[in-house]
């Protein structure tokens, strides 16, 4: 029986799709994840509850498998075959792969509905640290009736800091208006929040600022569950995007600023230029020009202008052969563009 | 604000005008060499006094005047920290395209935000009266330029968060 074995992602092997030489329209995909709190969820195995949601990914596509693979938490048979070959084929492809943060936000639904009660008795409510991508952890603290979100944010440049602050100062306002009263109260400060003392330094050292939500009950009730859990899972990565595009369209117009900027020079209008520029043998460039001095048309057209009237001057006393004394040696001289040639012969 | 921008203009244009009387000038040092000597300023006898235009204390103009060359450095206000890193970062960006320019530095001089050399060949290619009227409709933009940047930043921000508020609603 031959196997071969591919990782899902050089950068994350936590994930491998195997496939047996026997079996040619069967996959079998091996996924193994840290959890999402360490501190609270100590065991490696996966809660029956992640277990009946993946089921229902794909429910004809996907099975898992009875035999996982040594290493992993999961291993799921997938039947290639029933992958529909038409238009859903993307969306079924889709669902598999969010099997990896299926798994994560059905452990944050749990962390949420079975708190420690013995802390919440004791009035301790602790901080609980989830780590949904190892270098960006946030901070759930249960404090009834509400669940504060704390989201400690860092940016390895200033000009990032500065425009997600600005994003964060929008959103607090965008939340404090009377259409958004059932999205959960943003807040933003430079300062660690109250509910984070006693936190290790490194986890509590930003540039930043922290971002807090607090969610109510609403906010998890029924299908909106899944939403909010969405959300505050994917909030830091939302904001690396938002930071990035604005970048990008900083730099964008930027772009277009210059090409404006540029084109002012080149503009050729000016007020003594209203003669017709006339065309030079060569290279007319008139296109890329400088704003150009019309000093030299205007010697240009004054040397014409002489010329034409010592031409035009009438001599009283006629002299045979002057003219062509005149033509041949008292001729003035012309001026030539530097861009033109002269033509010999 | 408003009311001060149109003096400034006008002060740094009749300025300019006054100043911007440049020819050509051998280097004095070096056989066969022409360099701007308000770059170099080896000869005291070749510059002219600075002149310091300012319109408040973030906002001035620098205008360093020699036999054949002039220089004009700009410090552009910045109100807060958004502004702040606009303006260095569109700055930046122009600088660094000065070719385009022509009369553009690369680097600006120390303690402004963009500053621009005019040599006695750029006047005798170009008008100078076009010049200056460039140098101010320059300050002009980039002022307008910088303000519509930090309106589009906070715009753009607005939307998001309005977008990803709209997921919990």
């Amino acid at each position: 029986m031959h196997r071969e074995s591919f990782p899902c992602s050089e950068s994350d092997p936590a994930q491998i799709i195997q496939c047996q030489a026997c079996e040619p329209q069967v996959a079998y995909l091996s996924i193994s994840t840290p959890p999402l709190c360490p501190g609270i969820l100590t065991s490696n195995k996966l809660s029956s509850y992640t277990i009946e949601l993946i089921k229902r990914l794909c429910p004809g596509v996907v099975e898992i498998a009875e035999a996982t693979r040594e290493g992993y938490q999961l291993t799921l048979r997938l039947n290639l075959t029933k992958i529909p070959r038409r238009n859903d084929y993307v969306k079924v492809i889709k669902e598999i792969s969010t099997v990896h943060s299926v798994i994560l936000s059905s452990q944050l639904k749990e962390i949420l509905w079975n708190f420690n009660s013995d802390d919440a008795i004791k009035g301790m409510h602790k901080p609980i640290k989830l780590a949904y991508n190892p270098r960006e952890p946030f901070f759930v603290i249960r404090q009834p009736p509400r669940i504060i979100a704390v989201f400690p944010i860092r940016f390895a440049e200033k000009s990032d800091v500065i425009i997600s602050t600005a994003f964060f100062q929008e959103l607090v306002d965008v939340g404090s208006l009377d259409k958004y009263t059932k999205a959960p109260p943003c807040s933003w400060s430079a300062i660690p929040p109250p509910e984070l003392r006693g936190e290790a330094f490194e986890d509590l050292s930003t540039n930043g600022g922290f971002v807090s939500f607090d969610i109510s009950a609403h906010h998890v009730d029924g299908k909106r569950l899944d939403k909010t859990v969405w959300n505050l899972l994917n909030f830091n990565a939302y904001v690396r995007f938002h930071v990035k595009t604005t970048k990008g369209f900083i730099q964008r117009r930027m772009r277009k600023r210059l090409e404006n900027l540029v084109e002012v020079l080149h503009h050729t209008e000016s007020e003594q230029d209203n003669e017709q520029i006339t065309r030079h043998h060569g290279c007319s460039c008139t296109k890329g020009l400088l704003v150009k001095s019309s000093k030299y048309n205007i010697l240009k057209q004054r040397w014409g202008n002489l010329g034409r009237k010592l031409k035009r001057i009438h001599f009283r006393v006629k002299i045979q052969g002057f003219g062509r004394f005149r033509q041949r040696w008292l001729r003035l001289p012309k001026f030539s563009s530097s861009r033109g040639y002269t033509k010999l012969g | 604000m408003a009311s001060t921008l149109r003096p400034y203009l006008t002060c740094i244009r009749n300025t300019l005008d006054a100043a911007m009387c440049l020819q050509n000038f051998p280097c004095q040092e070096v056989e066969r060499h022409n360099k701007p000597e308000i770059e170099l300023k080896s000869s005291p006898e070749l510059l002219l006094n600075p002149v310091l235009i300012c319109r408040n204390e973030s906002e001035k103009c620098l205008i360093e005047t020699s036999i054949n060359s002039l220089r004009i450095s700009l410090k552009v206000k910045q109100a807060d920290e958004l502004e702040n890193i606009l303006t260095k970062k569109f700055l930046r960006f122009l600088s660094m395209r000065a070719e385009a320019f022509q009369v553009l530095r690369r680097k600006p001089v120390q303690g402004y935000d963009i500053s621009f050399l005019i040599t006695n060949y750029h006047c005798e290619e170009m008008q100078k009266h076009k010049l200056i009227d460039f140098i101010v409709q320059f300050m002009e933009d980039i002022d307008k330029e910088i303000s519509e940047l930090k309106m589009s930043v906070n715009t753009r921000g607005r939307l998001v968060a309005t977008e990803f508020l709209k997921q919990f609603i």
